[in-house]
């Protein structure tokens, strides 16, 4: 039977698991030591602001990648649900009325989306890409590509506000982790989530119901989506076509560099944080050190690939 | 739905004396133009460890698919502890106490060694609403399951990527025996492992079938059908073209039968095997 050094075999998984968690601190320690600005209330409020919406957006895209797939449509849902919200709050003057219009529209698009996939059975890659540019034209269709105004200006409390110096964005995110989180972890639908990532086949097997599992897994994709354009709508009043492009691509960057594997079956809600911050830290760190924002992508980039290649150099050494 | 109350009871594993197990009545299976299995019969003594023998491509796996609700014969009938048993669904015949182990075993290899045992069947604890995981009991009772056999327990929190090839194996094979089966299936339990982990495999489906569970193994491997078997069956090309007792045949007869050398040695679908 397999014989393993206990004590080094230890080591390297808890720093496979934990790593993300090791690079955020290691980060803030030493942007504390070497940018006075960073280590400030301010700086830090900003960085938790900045980077709400996307974390919002990637908690959701966490059931994804678990499951074994994700979600290409989340930046346009996003932008979908602001521009709805926008509409029928001017319309109907009624912000309550226009908040279900938008995570209707994300129950819609999750429907499409978990249909397609659990039980058309089509690639998550191309139902996704395909929602995802249908859902922007639809957008652009609708608004003639301009922002939709008449939002009360009071609704950029959620957004701009703060409840006791803590951004309400953050309180949402919190929320919304926070939730998602005992989802994944401690219920049986999220145990599900994970066993249906790892093996679906088995899971099949064993009785468990993986096309409805990843039916509700798109459809929580897709609500978080859905939040997060109500954030947006919170932060200019306005509905916003052109919003949240590219966000697709930077939550499933954090969730794969919180510790998930795009293979499925791996992953956690905190890993997701912290690698939505790490993402955020590292493009406040470049700001502040003066380095151009054209370097940030690169950066995103350089963290993504090094965070898979550690974990593959890992898995090899093992 | 909850098992919680008789999970990892034995007490349904109790053969009743005197009736088969198992009993297939002159089933016959085609898929289109291609007859796999034509008129076949075999039955099965409980609280033993029956081999099913054949070449690839004589209907074993078509067999026990059958068995195992995975596929519906064209005809003929299977008798399940002496009821009609015509499962619709893997699930319905592991509700009724068959449980197949997979060639490839069917664990999540992500998962810890408790969550693959009691996949689909977990424990909750709670409001029922919210179907919070128990994990605490899942793991106490995995740690008392698994040492009840004669191994070393894997670490029962630790990933099943983590272990052997026996290990997971013996793994897959405790989760069949951990819900009251009466019946367990194997196909190939031990074609990827060495010699001293396919005998560590063989010492847990002995204590299996010390329990009461009857056990129904696919082999290809010869001598391991005559170290733990007590009867044998052989198909060829979709016939049940014999079957003996083990310790009334020898190996020579068995491979006659399989290549079809000899017919029916030792008395075909009528014999007691």
């Amino acid at each position: 039977m397999a014989v393993h050094d206990a004590g080094q075999a230890g080591a390297s998984a808890w720093l496979k698991r934990n790593g993300v968690f090791v690079a955020l601190a290691v980060l803030v320690v030493v942007m504390a030591i070497a940018a006075p600005q960073f280590a400030t209330a301010q700086n830090l409020t900003n960085v938790l602001q900045q980077n709400a919406i996307i974390g919002v957006i990637a908690c959701g895209m966490t059931f994804a990648i678990i499951i074994g797939g994700f979600d290409l449509s989340v930046g346009s849902t996003a932008a979908l649900s602001s521009v709805v919200a926008a509409l029928v709050i001017t319309a109907t003057g009624s912000i309550p009325l226009g908040l279900i219009a938008a995570i209707g529209a994300g129950l819609v698009v999750g429907m499409v989306n978990g249909g397609l996939i659990a039980f058309l059975r089509i690639n998550p890659f191309v139902a996704t890409l395909g929602t995802m540019t249908m859902i922007r034209g639809l957008v652009f269709v609708s608004t003639n590509a301009t922002p939709v105004f008449g939002v009360p200006f009071g609704f950029t409390a959620l957004g701009l506000g703060k409840t006791m110096g803590v951004p309400n964005l953050v309180i949402v995110l919190a929320f919304v982790a926070a939730l998602l989180g005992f989802l994944l972890h401690q219920t049986r639908f999220g145990h599900h989530v994970y066993l249906v990532g790892g093996n679906a086949r088995a899971a099949a097997v064993m009785g468990i119901r993986t096309a409805r599992l990843r039916f509700w897994s798109y459809l929580i994709v897709a609500v978080c989506a859905a939040i997060a354009g109500i954030l947006l709508v919170g932060q200019t009043a306005s509905g916003q076509p052109q919003a949240a492009m590219g966000y697709e691509l930077t939550a499933i960057a954090a969730v794969i560099v919180g510790g998930a594997t795009l293979g499925g079956g791996k992953g956690r809600m905190l890993g997701t944080i912290a690698g939505v911050f790490l993402l955020g830290v590292v493009s406040n760190a470049l700001n502040l050190l003066g380095v151009s924002p054209f370097w940030q992508p690169v950066a995103t980039g350089l963290i993504l690939v090094a965070a898979v290649g550690l974990d593959r150099v890992r898995d090899d050494a093992a | 739905m909850t098992v919680a109350d008789s999970a990892f009871s034995d007490m349904s594993a109790k053969p009743v004396t005197g009736q088969p197990i198992l009993q297939v009545a002159g089933v016959s299976m085609s898929f289109g133009a291609v007859t796999a299995l034509a008129d076949v019969s075999m039955r099965m003594a409980p609280g033993e460890i029956t081999g099913l023998v054949g070449d690839n491509g004589a209907g074993k796996s078509t067999l026990v698919k059958l068995i195992a609700g995975v596929l519906q014969p064209s005809s003929g009938t299977i008798l399940f502890d002496g009821k009609p048993a015509a499962f619709t669904s893997p699930a319905a015949a592991r509700n009724a106490g068959i449980e197949t182990v997979y060639q490839d075993l069917a664990l999540a290899p992500n998962m810890p060694v408790w969550a693959n045992i009691f996949t689909g069947r977990e424990l909750t604890r709670g409001p029922r609403f919210l179907h919070v995981l128990d994990r605490k009991a899942m793991i106490e009772r995995t740690r008392a399951f698994l040492s009840r056999y004669d191994m070393n327990v894997p670490p029962i929190e630790g990933a099943v990527e983590g272990l052997s090839g026996g290990q997971r194996q013996i793994i897959a094979i405790a989760r069949a025996a951990a819900w009251g089966s009466r019946l367990i299936i194997m196909d190939e339990p031990t074609a990827a492992l060495g010699v001293a982990e396919t005998r560590a495999v063989e010492a847990v489906i002995r204590s299996l079938r010390a329990e009461g569970h009857s056990i129904l193994i696919i082999s290809h491997n010869l001598d391991q059908v005559f170290r733990l078997t007590d009867a044998i069956w052989v198909l060829r090309r979709g016939h049940m073209v014999g079957s003996a007792r083990t310790q009334a045949t020898t190996p020579n007869r068995i491979v006659a039968m399989i290549t079809g050398a000899a017919e029916a040695v030792g008395g075909g679908s009528d014999g007691r095997a």
